[in-house]
């Protein structure tokens, strides 16, 4: 809201410094956007908020401004003088539509004479349009005039060419669909029902509360004019104004909750003006359609609860001061309270609490001290806190970056991947990116999608994780929102496994993760695998195929990996137990076993681990598979792996050793009919 | 010779070689061990070398590489025995070659994402001022983001512009008005939450992503994280409130600030403030504030009378931004690697 210094100065006296001034105003509420100098004015730029709609014309400001600084308001009191016939003889106004304006009123004058408004009015119009506007100049002396009332009082008003409206009637009503309005800025708007319109007896002349039409407007030629001061639904207008894009001065103050009794008092002044500048004779009374029932009720201010809130003491007599100076009337107190009644501009007044906000602002928050001891209290930090801050240690430290990326993707991505849900993803209504109104059900396009941006880029290694939620469909209530980790490698499925093993074990995690084959159209049909801890559905990881290379136009190898982070956290061990440790050195045994191809390692393992006391096995770690056909003959392998045993009570000898590899050679070849080598 | 057998003599001389080493009282002692077992002419590891020979030929890899294991193992020993003994390297021999300059064998590390960055420190601030953190959906029904915290049916917040509302399917059954779901706008819906399953007094702290149809710019982006404070006891006023964002804003900037406020407006609050600190000659807009309003209090069946509150909010990124001197929003969610590694 741009305000002219010397319009204000009509209402309240500006003996302070301007910059001091702004500065309160902006401590009390109208934060100070900027000021521009005008000719010899000053545009002083007040942001309003969207509850104080009294704030949208300068007596509102002045208003303030008295209140600040203690000083008298002085506002005009508009009385014109009627000397026409009554207008509710030759002319009538009907409301169709009273959900959309509760009340119109209309005054007419006749024989105005149109010209140009006075030099101080449009000196003082420039400063608050042209700033915004620099096409900005003075229309007629009424047109001018209507902008001039609007810009006083917030109310916002139209001036109709009366010898244009046909029928001697004005219906307010529901525009039909489809219907065409040609508007005073020249564009054609195609309305539907639920905008409201104000029609003569043939046609739309003004979409309410927005904009006028081109073919009623007060021109040169104007003889007879209708001015309309009215109510109109804040939501209606606002819904109307933004189907359109068509926002007007008026339209931004019908949006909010405007003073019911403003509607008058700006047709009167409107009025007082018009016959001070354009002459002419103004029919005697309103044509009142519709009401505009609401009423301020009183409010119970407790003087206790000052300081119950804002945390120190204001003596009543100031809190009495500050009610009244804004407007609101006392209609009774005593020695613990005050009940007022808040003006009819102030309907954002309702409560005590109301109340209490503007004691605040005006009595000033720089009162309110900001080093009392808050009493302390301890807080807790979630499980699953401390485990997504360990993992992600744990990831950074291998080397991986975390990514951020979308929640809401391109649609053609849930049917990419979507392996934790087959149901259609969840839309939103409007895209939040270009062409992305799908609420992810995988991580994983999103981190393919971030390979291909880096790799545009020509960046080298692109090592990423992101820990989020994905968004499955559910049949009723809330939709499941599970995190997830995702994790997208330049390597292959034994090194990204490898990364989710070390995961799991900085989150001591011991339930044990088993492998499952799985397919998924993404990933390559055999360097992928469904990942299962402690028998529950973990996740999957696998090596991205061609298809899904050339889905994301990745030139390079990729792997992926998925994983639910509510078992990471389950099964995690956030305060690991000691346990007692041998005194003894471990003895280490190499073993070298021939199998057929179709025993995995996990069978071997737990074979090994079978035959062995698991007090005495440490360790059975992995080496490496060779293969020679030649000998072996097809579809056999060599595995060779190593066991660390150790004993608690004593040494472990050598003899002991080779007697616990050959039970182990024993339970391989009874169970998987693999032999030693050699 | 079998390959198992040539395992188990390299398994036994590390065991025989690491006990002599180690019980190598002088350097005479540990020099006579040396060359019994690393001996280049006669040591016991050139025997077993040459057994190798006799392995099967198909064995010899794994023959060799676990001869190769066994031979780093034994070196190893003797140089921490030698260590042991001498307090230091044994090294005499001079390396003419050696450059210490070389870059080292480097680690790769990976990096937190600036904004997990800002909220961790931004929790762990919160937390040592007793504040906990609280967590909840991201997908949020009209109750939790607009009715309970005060915006009415006919608030402009609620608009389908303002909002990425989600698109239901038609509910057969017809009985009720479906419940519009909608991705929230603000992470107050997480107080909410709490409150309605918690007894006063609170003290949280709510994070995560929101959602706003905002064109992406340089300082806009439809998707953006925020930080809210709730608390609720008996006695909050707006004086606390004040306090505790003073405190915020010193830990977290690492020196004394101080806090204004400036009228401001929220639904879900009573007064309502923007908060800014004084920092570096200027006063920079920390985030909007306010006493919890009496219809939120109620909303989650609490009652305005017994208990009052502060709430505050920040945006994540415009934190992160101002500190690591980000211009431009859009590259939190580009994640071009070597912007996440400048962190």
């Amino acid at each position: 809201m741009l305000v002219s210094w010397n319009w204000l100065k009509q209402y309240v006296a500006l003996d302070m410094d301007r910059e001091e001034l702004e500065n309160r105003l902006a401590m009390s509420g109208l934060n100070h956007e900027g000021t521009e100098t005008v000719l010899d004015d000053f545009a002083v730029d007040l942001e309003v908020t969207s509850n104080r709609p009294d704030c949208l014309g300068h007596i509102g400001v002045a208003r303030e401004i008295a209140v600040l600084y203690g000083l008298p308001l002085s506002i005009p009191t508009p009385n014109p003088q009627a000397t026409g016939p009554n207008v509710n003889t030759g002319f009538s106004v009907t409301i169709e539509a009273p959900e959309l304006c509760p009340r119109y009123t209309a005054r007419i004058i006749r024989g105005v004479k149109i010209g140009e408004s006075p030099q101080w009015m449009q000196d003082q119009l420039r400063t608050v349009f042209a700033p915004v506007n620099k096409d900005w100049n003075p229309v007629n002396n009424v047109v001018d005039i209507t902008n001039y009332v609007l810009m006083e009082c917030g109310q916002p008003l139209h001036a109709f060419d009366l010898g244009k409206l046909q029928g001697e009637q004005i219906i307010v009503r529901e525009a039909t669909d489809g219907e065409e309005f040609e508007a005073l800025d020249h564009h054609t708007y195609k309305l539907t029902p639920g905008m409201c319109v104000i029609a003569d007896a043939n046609r739309p002349v003004a979409i309410a509360g927005i904009m006028g039409g081109a073919d009623s407007e007060v021109s040169d030629g104007t003889i007879d004019i209708l001015i309309e001061s009215a109510a109109f639904s804040s939501m209606a207008t606002r819904a109307t104004s933004r189907a359109l894009n068509l926002h007007s001065p008026s339209s931004y103050r019908f949006e909010r909750a405007l003073d019911p009794q403003g509607v008058e008092w700006a047709a009167n002044r409107a009025c007082e003006l018009i016959l001070e500048h354009c002459g002419g004779t103004l029919d005697d009374g309103f044509i009142d359609a519709g009401a505009t029932t609401w009423q301020p009720a009183p409010v119970v201010m407790r003087l206790s609860q000052v300081e119950r809130i804002l945390g120190i003491s204001i003596d009543a007599d100031e809190v009495k001061r500050i009610l009244l100076a804004l407007g609101n009337t006392e209609t009774e107190s005593d020695d613990c309270s005050l009940t007022v009644t808040p003006p009819t501009w102030r309907r954002d007044l309702t409560r005590e609490a109301d109340l209490l906000e503007e004691i605040a602002r005006i009595h000033g928050y720089e009162k309110i001290p900001e080093d009392v001891g808050v009493p302390m209290a301890a807080s807790f930090r979630s499980d699953w806190d401390r485990v997504a801050s360990k993992l992600r240690t744990t990831m950074t430290a291998m080397g991986f970056d975390e990514s951020l990326t979308a929640s809401v993707v391109p649609a053609a991505w849930t049917q990419t991947y979507s392996p934790w849900s087959v149901e259609a993803p969840l839309r939103t209504l409007s895209p939040m990116l270009k062409g992305a109104d799908a609420l992810r059900t995988s991580l994983v396009p999103s981190l393919l999608e971030v390979r291909r941006i880096n790799q545009s880029l020509a960046n080298p290694s692109v090592e990423l994780f992101e820990t989020a939620k994905i968004y499955l469909p559910a049949d009723s209530g809330l939709p499941q929102e599970q995190w997830t980790l995702g994790i997208t490698s330049g390597h292959g499925f034994q090194h990204l496994k490898g990364v989710i093993e070390t995961a799991l074990r900085s989150l001591k995690i011991d339930a044990p993760l088993t492998v499952e084959t799985a397919e998924q159209d993404l990933l390559h049909a055999d360097y992928c695998a469904s990942l299962t801890l402690n028998g529950e559905h973990f996740g999957f990881l696998g090596e991205v195929n061609e298809a899904g290379l050339k889905a994301f136009s990745l030139r390079s190898p990729a792997s992926i990996a998925e994983i639910r982070m509510d078992l990471l956290v389950q099964h995690s061990t956030l305060i690991p137990q000691h346990s007692q440790l041998s005194n003894f050195p471990a003895i280490t045994r190499d073993l070298n076993i021939v199998l057929s191809e179709s025993v995995r390692w996990d069978a071997l393992e737990a074979s090994v681990r079978s035959a062995v006391d698991a007090e005495q096995l440490e360790d059975v770690t992995y080496q490496e598979t060779y293969r020679d056909p030649a000998r072996d003959g097809a579809d056999v392998k060599r595995v060779l792996f190593t066991v660390k045993l150790r004993r608690s009570d004593e040494t472990m000898t050598s003899e002991e050793a080779d007697g616990v590899r050959s039970e182990i050679v024993t339970a391989i070849e009874s169970q998987l009919g693999g032999k030693l080598l050699g | 010779m079998a390959l198992q057998e040539f395992l188990d003599q390299l398994d036994q001389l590390v065991s025989e070689a690491e006990s002599t080493f180690n019980s190598a009282a002088n350097t005479e002692a540990l020099e006579e061990a040396r060359v019994e077992f690393l001996g280049a002419k006669n040591g016991k590891l050139k025997s077993v070398q040459k057994l190798m020979g006799t392995v099967e030929k198909e064995d010899k890899p794994v023959a060799g590489k676990t001869f190769n294991q066994t031979k780093g193992r034994i070196e190893s020993a003797f140089e921490s025995a030698s260590e042991r003994i001498q307090g230091g390297s044994s090294d005499t021999e001079r390396d003419t070659q050696f450059d210490p300059s070389l870059p080292g064998a480097g680690f790769k590390i990976g990096r937190a994402h600036p904004i997990t960055q800002t909220i961790e420190e931004l929790k762990d601030i919160m937390g040592r001022l007793g504040f906990s953190t609280a967590d909840g959906p991201e997908i949020e029904d009209d109750w939790h983001n607009f009715v309970a915290l005060n915006i009415p049916d006919d608030h402009p917040a609620r608009d389908p512009l303002e909002n990425f509302y989600l698109a239901t399917a038609e509910v057969s059954t017809g009985e009720k008005t479906p419940v519009n779901l909608l991705l929230r706008s603000q992470t107050s819906t997480v107080q909410i939450r709490v409150m309605e399953k918690t007894k006063p007094p609170i003290r949280i702290i709510s994070l995560g992503r929101v959602y706003r149809p905002d064109t992406a710019d340089a300082t806009h982006y439809p998707m953006f994280h925020q930080i809210e404070g709730l608390m609720i006891d008996t006695k909050v006023t707006m004086a606390d409130l004040k306090s505790v964002l003073r405190l915020f804003a010193t830990s977290y900037l690492g020196d004394d600030v101080t806090i204004r406020f400036r009228p401001s407006f929220f639904p879900f609050t009573e007064p309502s403030v923007e908060a800014d600190y004084y920092w570096n000659g200027q006063w920079v807009e920390f985030g909007g504030a306010g006493m919890v309003d009496p219809n939120v209090l109620k909303a989650v069946g609490y009652d305005p009378e017994e208990v009052t509150g502060f709430a505050f909010g920040l945006g994540v990124e415009r934190l992160c931004m101002r500190r690591h001197g980000i211009t431009d929003i859009r590259e939190f969610y580009k994640n071009d690697v070597r912007f996440l590694a400048q962190f």
